[in-house]
């Protein structure tokens, strides 16, 4: 069930001041000419270029080598190449067999700005950056009310205009990676769920991927589909929460208790599935820990259908909200090259004009057996990104009823005696299982020695494990490459130029939270 | 009893009687906006104290009372103290001259005049907006005396918000006044003598629409409350306000929630007036009651619902959208009751 | 442009056709070439960390212009060179993937590569604080996750897993290493 294009596009009314510049009248300030930083002269760079604000070890401000030539991101460089390159894989994956109805027809409706003018209208947005000026510093501490986790920003202002960002980290660093490395793989899977504490699932299910790509393990196809859906609720209840807190870090608690109340049914979907809400080590190595419950069907249907009528009107609410077009339009503007600097995926990715998803580009579990449509838009501002989750919310929910649908039967752990845990009930009647159980617990699994990377795409961007094992049932190194963390290193790079007001707005559009990025 | 002493004795008791009854009301008014946040969310709002739990707010001035005083150490005292009572004084002496009866006319009570109005003023609208200027130190002087970053810049922030809009409500106001043909607030209420369609809302539509959105930046609530917004960087001017200090600062907000609802309902609702001449037995102050409750909740509505502006799109739309509006809105005022004769 | 990577052991087209166009750019300072579980590794000398780097992200058949992320390793074991940085670079623009390692000693420095991809700021300090390794020409090398007054390096295998290492927050320590 796709939704009526009315519901892809604002309104014409306000798509008539799509074309127009951003907002620049209400900002009265006094300066001398000779000290303006003219957009002109700033149009083909972007944040990264510019002597930093302060040196000296006072905070991390990118400083540009001479680029080695030929290098993409050389100023001399064509941009009609990487306009073309970037059109080209847009259309790609536009015109792919995965299935896009609705949405070629409904992009080619709406002017796709290039490269080029992302640059531009993101220099005009930032053209009252000054550096060289007295500034007051302010510190976003680690407390915040808009929940955004333990982050701490220092911004230097200019009036409103923030001049320098100095994020900290590391106030929820509890040291995972050294603790994977003194336990089996099994006993990794609970770590994982406080990583992105909001989508446990999601976290368990990329390291077991990594796992069991590293151990050549193939996991059962029943497992594979309860694995895809319950990645798909996580994303769900990611989302819903994003919107959520998104529009409360706007002006109103109102959508936060409605979000929450949203997202209550499919925690409650998960604590039937699961047995937790929030932290689920739910995916086990080779398959998923318990078979779906009698009635989880038929609840999550339930919740599947109604839900994107829900989210279809809170996005009508919020997309054709003037107040919200006027916050979210044009602020923000992160684009694709941005991205590839700075390790940001996910729906920023995306909403930059990339149509880049690793549950098409590289699928796991049975993203290759589901049918569904990559979110892309392409202004690249806190407004694409608002669209590209929800979108992603109803290809969610189409991608759960596919998995309900097509469930096949047989396992849903996979019965390899070297590196799975054994079913309880097997444990306790055959003595097989007995050894597999006691084996795996106390020794871990039969892993080859090599190192492995795998990527899956959480909720909140691209998380890659990396696993080098030496032969032993715990492995010797575990890296989680998760996205906040370089979302939350790329704030500077985000927000610096925009006004103090778009700060709350742009953070929440990159979804940071701080067990992600701390580990 | 010789008339002068009836009168006096009428001033007392309507002066100690009219501020008891706003106060008390405004207890209520939390917890109604509290119940209301709730509803709108698909939540329920406070049950624990009271049926429905509607003696919340008594239950939070315990509790604010009973926290520690925190001074910052460098902030002036004395201003700092101060601040909160010059917040919320001057809208509430607005309430002396607000009628909320008939004003005039013959012995209705115990054979003398009892005026339901505390001081009939004859330039209402004036002290009106002096003292909604007033009130704009509270604010400033809040956010200075408390010798923080955060607090003086959210408090010259919302005194620059309330400043521009003063000015869009002060024009609106004009037009009231030049239809009724008087600064006084009891005049104005006789001016709209009749059916609520001969009330003032009609003919001064636009200025009425302006008059209601600046009060909302005036009263510094959602969409125009960037200045004390949790979720930016911080509380703004009420920062190092903590304890019984922010329980004052917080009460000052719903009184002028309250009164300005109460101005609003005179200047373009007829005040006390009933909307059809037929339904008159009701006593004038249920009618100025049962509007300013529609108006409290409209405001209340408009929070909970609307996210809020950025800063420079606010002082935008009150420099450039609603001041216009307003001085449109009076010079077509002008001509037409000039041409009326 | 998008590959089915990690599903079967054979290396994409396009990473074979960069493969060779590193190796015949570098040829025998690519120490050693791993393919495994269908993932491609080099291991180049910390000399030649930023040479190969830039090739890698400039040249067209390469292209890797995303870093995917770097930290360090420790394996006791190689007496010779126990440390290692690790890096996984991708390519938007042909959807593969590689890997490049570097064995080091203890305070061997390494060139820094924010240069070419700002987002290894954050992966080199952390690099730095786990491990010691430091990175030369880096613009702000200082701690990220842990407290300001900790003292030595969390991830290398000799630091125990629990312990107490100082007690306070040593604010004049804030912002230096």
């Amino acid at each position: 069930m796709s939704a009526p294009h009315d519901l892809h596009e604002p309104s014409e009314r306000l798509l008539r001041h799509d074309a127009s510049p951003p907002e620049g009248d209400g900002r009265v300030r006094e300066k001398d000419a000779g000290s303006v930083r003219s957009s002109a002269t700033d149009a083909t760079e972007d944040a990264l270029s510019g002597p930093p604000a302060r040196s000296g070890g006072r905070g991390f401000v990118p400083q540009r080598p001479p680029t080695p030539p030929g290098s993409l991101f050389a100023p001399g460089v064509d941009p009609d190449v990487v306009v073309a390159a970037e059109a080209h894989a847009a259309e790609a994956h536009a015109t792919q067999a995965h299935g896009g109805e609705a949405h070629a027809g409904g992009t080619a409706a709406r002017p796709r700005p290039t490269l080029e003018e992302l640059k531009a209208r993101k220099a005009r947005t930032r053209g009252l950056l000054e550096r060289n000026v007295d500034v007051m510093t302010v510190s976003m501490g680690p407390q915040h009310p808009s929940m955004h986790g333990v982050y701490r920003a220092e911004l230097d202002l200019d009036g409103e205009v923030i001049v320098a960002v100095r994020p900290e980290i590391g106030n929820l660093h509890r040291g995972v990676e050294k603790l994977c490395e003194q336990r089996t793989y099994h006993q990794i899977i609970p770590l994982t769920d406080r990583l992105d504490y909001l989508s446990g699932f999601a976290m368990n299910h990329g390291f077991c991927e990594a796992a069991e790509k590293l151990m050549g393990l193939e996991v059962p196809p029943r497992a594979r589909h309860i694995r895809t859906l319950s990645s798909e609720l996580c994303r769900l209840a990611n989302h819903i929460m994003w919107l959520g807190v998104h529009i409360m870090d706007l002006g109103t608690q109102t959508f936060f208790s409605i979000c929450f109340r949203d997202r209550e049914y499919v925690l409650d979907l998960f604590e039937m599935l699961t047995g937790a809400r929030l932290t689920h080590s739910f995916a086990r190595i080779g398959g998923v820990a318990k078979d779906l419950p009698d009635g989880f069907e038929e609840r999550c249907r339930k919740v599947i259908d109604f839900l994107p009528k829900r989210v279809a009107e809170y996005e009508r609410i919020v997309k054709h909200n003037r107040i919200y077009y006027k916050r979210a339009k044009n602020v923000g503007i992160f684009t694709s090259e941005d991205c590839y600097a700075w390790r940001v995926t996910g729906p920023p990715l995306r909403a930059a004009g990339i149509a880049r998803d690793l549950r098409k580009d590289e699928p796991y579990a049975a993203y290759d057996e589901v049918d569904f449509e990559v979110a892309v838009e392409y202004n690249a501002d806190v407004y694409d990104r608002f669209l590209v989750r929800m979108k992603e919310i109803r290809e969610s929910c189409k991608i759960i009823r596919q998995c309900l649908d097509n469930l096949p039967p047989g396992p849903f752990l996979s019965r390899d005696m070297g590196h799975t845990l054994p079913v309880k009930r097997d444990v306790l009647q055959d003595s097989a299982a007995m050894i597999q159980d006691f084996y795996q617990v106390f020794r871990g699994p039969q892993v080859p020695k090599g190192e492995v990377y795998r990527a899956t795409e959480a909720p909140k961007g691209e998380m890659g494990v990396y696993i080098r094992s030496e032969g032993a049932g715990t492995p010797a190194r575990v890296r989680f490459s998760t996205p906040s963390f370089y979302h939350g290193q790329a704030v500077p790079a985000l927000v610096e130029g925009e006004m103090v007001a778009d700060m709350v707005a742009i953070f929440a559009s990159v979804d940071v939270v701080l067990g992600d990025c701390d580990r | 009893m010789s008339d002068p002493v009836a009168q006096l004795i009428f001033l007392i008791v309507k002066a100690i009687l009219m501020p008891v009854l706003i106060i008390t009301f405004v207890a209520f008014v939390i917890y109604f906006e509290r119940k209301f946040a709730g509803f709108f969310a698909g939540r329920v709002g406070p049950t624990y104290l009271g049926p429905w739990g509607s003696l919340q707010s008594f239950g939070d001035i315990i509790k604010l009372l009973s926290k520690e005083d925190v001074t910052p150490l460098r902030a002036d005292k004395l201003v700092f103290k101060m601040a909160p009572y010059i917040a919320f004084i001057p809208v509430f002496a607005v309430i002396a001259v607000l009628p909320f009866g008939p004003v005039g006319g013959g012995p209705n009570l115990f054979g003398h005049r009892f005026d339901y109005v505390i001081a009939n003023f004859d330039a209402g609208v004036v002290l009106l907006l002096a003292m909604g200027a007033l009130s704009v130190y509270g604010v400033v002087l809040a956010g200075w005396s408390s010798n923080s970053n955060y607090s003086l810049l959210g408090g010259l922030r919302a005194g620059a918000q309330m400043i521009s809009y003063e000015l869009a409500m002060g024009f609106s106001v004009v037009g009231v006044v030049l239809m009724a043909g008087s600064l006084n607030f009891v005049d104005i209420v006789n001016g709209q003598a009749g059916n609520f369609w001969e009330w003032y809302f009609i003919p001064q539509v636009v200025g009425g629409l302006v008059f209601f959105i600046a009060s909302i930046a005036e009263l510094n609530r959602t969409p125009f409350d960037l200045a004390e917004a949790e979720q930016e960087l911080v509380a703004g001017h009420l920062t190092e306000y903590s304890g019984m200090r922010w329980g004052m600062f917080y009460f000052a907000e719903y009184v002028n929630l309250v009164v300005i609802s109460a101005i609003v309902s005179t200047l373009y609702f007829g005040g006390w007036r009933a909307p059809l001449t037929v339904l008159d037995f009701i006593p004038g102050p249920i009618w100025l009651f049962l509007k300013m409750i529609a108006f409290i909740f409209l405001y209340m509505w408009v929070r909970w619902t609307i996210i809020r502006y950025r800063y420079n799109q606010l002082m935008s739309i009150g420099w450039k959208v609603l001041l216009p509006l307003s001085l449109a809105n009076l010079v077509v005022t002008a001509i037409v009751v000039s041409l009326q004769g | 442009m998008s590959v089915a990577a990690g599903r079967g052991d054979a290396l994409p087209e396009s990473l074979v056709v960069a493969a060779s166009k590193l190796e015949k750019r570098f040829g025998r300072r690519l120490l050693e070439r791993v393919e495994f579980r269908g993932e491609l590794t080099y291991v180049v000398a910390p000399d030649d960390w930023l040479r190969v780097l830039s090739f890698c992200r400039s040249a067209p058949p390469l292209a890797f212009d995303q870093l995917d992320c770097l930290f360090g390793d420790h394996l006791p074991e190689r007496a010779t060179a126990p440390f290692a940085v690790v890096v996984h670079l991708l390519s938007h623009t042909h959807g593969h993937r590689l890997r490049v390692k570097t064995a080091l000693v203890d305070g061997q420095p390494v060139h820094t590569v924010t240069g070419l991809w700002p987002s290894a700021g954050f992966d080199e300090r952390e690099t730095w604080e786990m491990f010691g390794i430091p990175f030369s020409g880096h613009p702000d090398l200082r701690r990220l996750l842990t407290t300001d007054d900790f003292e030595g390096f969390p991830l290398r295998k000799d630091f125990p897993l629990q312990g107490t290492v100082g007690g306070r927050i040593r604010t004049d320590l804030r912002g230096k290493i």
